[in-house]
């Protein structure tokens, strides 16, 4: 849940980054830790395991700068993808304002993302968050891989399977290049900053 | 499709899943190659290629085991532990001592066992804390599959001066639900009662004896009358009332089920409060027999 600190006149919010396990929700934030530097407010934390797989999150703090006369702060967060870690994740997700849904494009992990998808309701359920209520972008990464004779999900199959009733904006992406990545925290945060608006009635 | 570029394409595919993590993945199509080839002798490496993938297979084997043997959860440097407790434990408007149990239910919550300890024994000083601490403590010990060290831990409290004997008798039930529940067969000594304990004083009653009320019907041919009636039993706060089988439309009258507004009267007092009819019954024996008896409970004043 967002902080608003009238007086100091400071906006702080989360956005998770959720996704099944290996599908790049860390990639994402190491692109943004590296590539916008200058909004970088903190070092990035990341708590995995050796085989650098996300234990317990990743966390970076991000500063938008003064915005209707509101200093907004943003905290990036990562999940664990793996089924195993399910009440990490519902732990990470407390209190979140915006969500970065990362879906593997490989054929192969078609159906983790379906599954990843299911628990993101689950979870934003039992803290009575209803998922199409919830500022929410999809992101459709490792899409680098195309054209190169892998079996790689078209595009549509994708919104198909997981944004045929959302219906929320979604990204082409490739994590590792880059592509998508300031695009999709990009909308998303239009969309958080939108709603936390109206549950301020900030700026008006 | 021609034999090699299946063979490439499932090894290419194998070889991007490993590179991904995507380990089982990776397994599965370095499968499908072999079983490829193992079916057709056409392939002039063959022996090479099969010995190729074996290899292969076998290292995806060791990195799945590494992965699998690995604990579930690692205590993690005190740095990050203070992270955690700052970013996940929404206590920064509570008090230093709430904040503090917070941080440690917290660290507790991400497998942070061996830090949450010492925070809960920190804190069993306080009194506030001291029984909720202690299950705690119990619980940390249980995920660290210490039971030993939780039942030594709870001798230890039994012979030290810290818990009342109340609270001792809390932390018993709730160490042994949670021994019941894994099965596990340990039985708990139990804290020596206090010879000096005091039974607490038996307070008398202290509802005034009613000797009659008066109630406005609200509806029935009588409706808007004010009757008084006279109380034949009172036991605590339910009061027993005799009507007249020569009344019984009153019976039909007193035929809902709470009165906002009844008069009491006693000796001393008169009040008045609202009462809910309990029951409405003839009385079958003894020299009443025929008439009705009724019981209001008395609800608020």
């Amino acid at each position: 849940m967002a902080n608003f600190n009238i007086k100091k006149r400071i906006i702080e919010c989360k956005i998770v980054y959720y996704g099944p396990g290996r599908c790049g929700k860390t990639t994402n934030l190491e692109y943004i830790f590296k590539a916008y530097k200058k909004h970088v407010t903190g070092e990035m934390v990341s708590v995995d395991t050796e085989g650098d797989r996300t234990l317990f999150f990743d966390f970076l703090p991000v500063g938008l700068g003064q915005i209707k006369g509101c200093d907004v702060r943003v905290q990036l967060y990562t999940v664990p993808g793996q089924v195993q870690y399910s009440s990490t994740r519902k732990l990470v997700l407390r209190g979140v304002d915006g969500i970065v849904f990362v879906a593997d494009s490989l054929k192969v992990r078609r159906e983790k993302n379906m599954v990843s998808l299911k628990d993101l309701q689950k979870n934003l359920k039992e803290y009575d968050i209803n998922i199409a209520g919830i500022p929410l972008v999809m992101q459709f990464n490792k899409r680098d891989l195309a054209g190169k004779e892998l079996p790689l999900m078209s595009i549509e199959q994708m919104e198909k399977d997981l944004n045929r009733q959302l219906k929320v904006p979604s990204f082409p992406a490739s994590a590792i290049t880059g592509q998508g990545v300031g695009a999709s925290l990009k909308q998303c945060l239009i969309l958080t900053l939108k709603h936390l608006q109206k549950q301020f009635q900030w700026g008006q | 499709m021609n034999i090699v570029k299946k063979l490439k394409s499932l090894l290419g595919e194998a070889e991007l899943y490993d590179s991904q993590g995507l380990l089982s993945d990776a397994m599965a199509k370095y499968h499908s190659a072999l079983e490829l080839i193992k079916n057709n002798d056409q392939l002039n490496t063959r022996q090479h290629i099969i010995d190729s993938i074996l290899q292969k297979i076998s290292e995806l084997k060791s990195k799945i085991n590494k992965i699998e043997k690995a604990p579930k959860t690692q205590e993690l440097s005190s740095s990050i532990q203070d992270l955690i407790k700052k970013l996940f434990s929404y206590s920064a408007d509570k008090d230093k001592d709430s904040a503090a149990f917070e941080g440690a239910i917290t660290l507790a919550k991400f497998g942070q066992y061996k830090q949450a300890l010492k925070e809960f024994n920190e804190l069993i000083k306080n009194d506030r804390f001291r029984v909720v601490a202690a299950k705690n403590i119990i619980k940390c010990h249980v995920a660290l599959a210490s039971i030993d060290e939780a039942v030594n831990q709870y001798r230890q409290w039994l012979d030290s001066d810290i818990f009342t004997y109340d609270q001792l008798y809390k932390i018993r039930i709730f160490f042994e639900g949670i021994l019941d529940k894994s099965a596990i067969n340990k039985s708990l000594p139990q804290a020596k009662k206090p010879t000096d304990i005091k039974m607490p004083e038996i307070e008398e009653d202290e509802t005034l004896d009613i000797s009659s009320i008066a109630i406005i019907l609200e509806n029935g041919p009588r409706k808007g009358e004010v009757i008084e009636l006279d109380v034949s039993f009172q036991s605590g706060n339910i009061i027993s009332l005799i009507i007249s089988d020569r009344e019984k439309e009153l019976i039909e009258s007193l035929n809902v089920c709470e009165f906002d507004n009844i008069q009491f009267y006693s000796s001393i007092a008169m009040f008045s409060a609202s009462g809910v009819i309990s029951s409405i019954s003839e009385i079958k024996t003894g020299h009443r027999k025929g008439n009705y008896n009724l019981d209001i409970k008395i609800k608020s004043a």
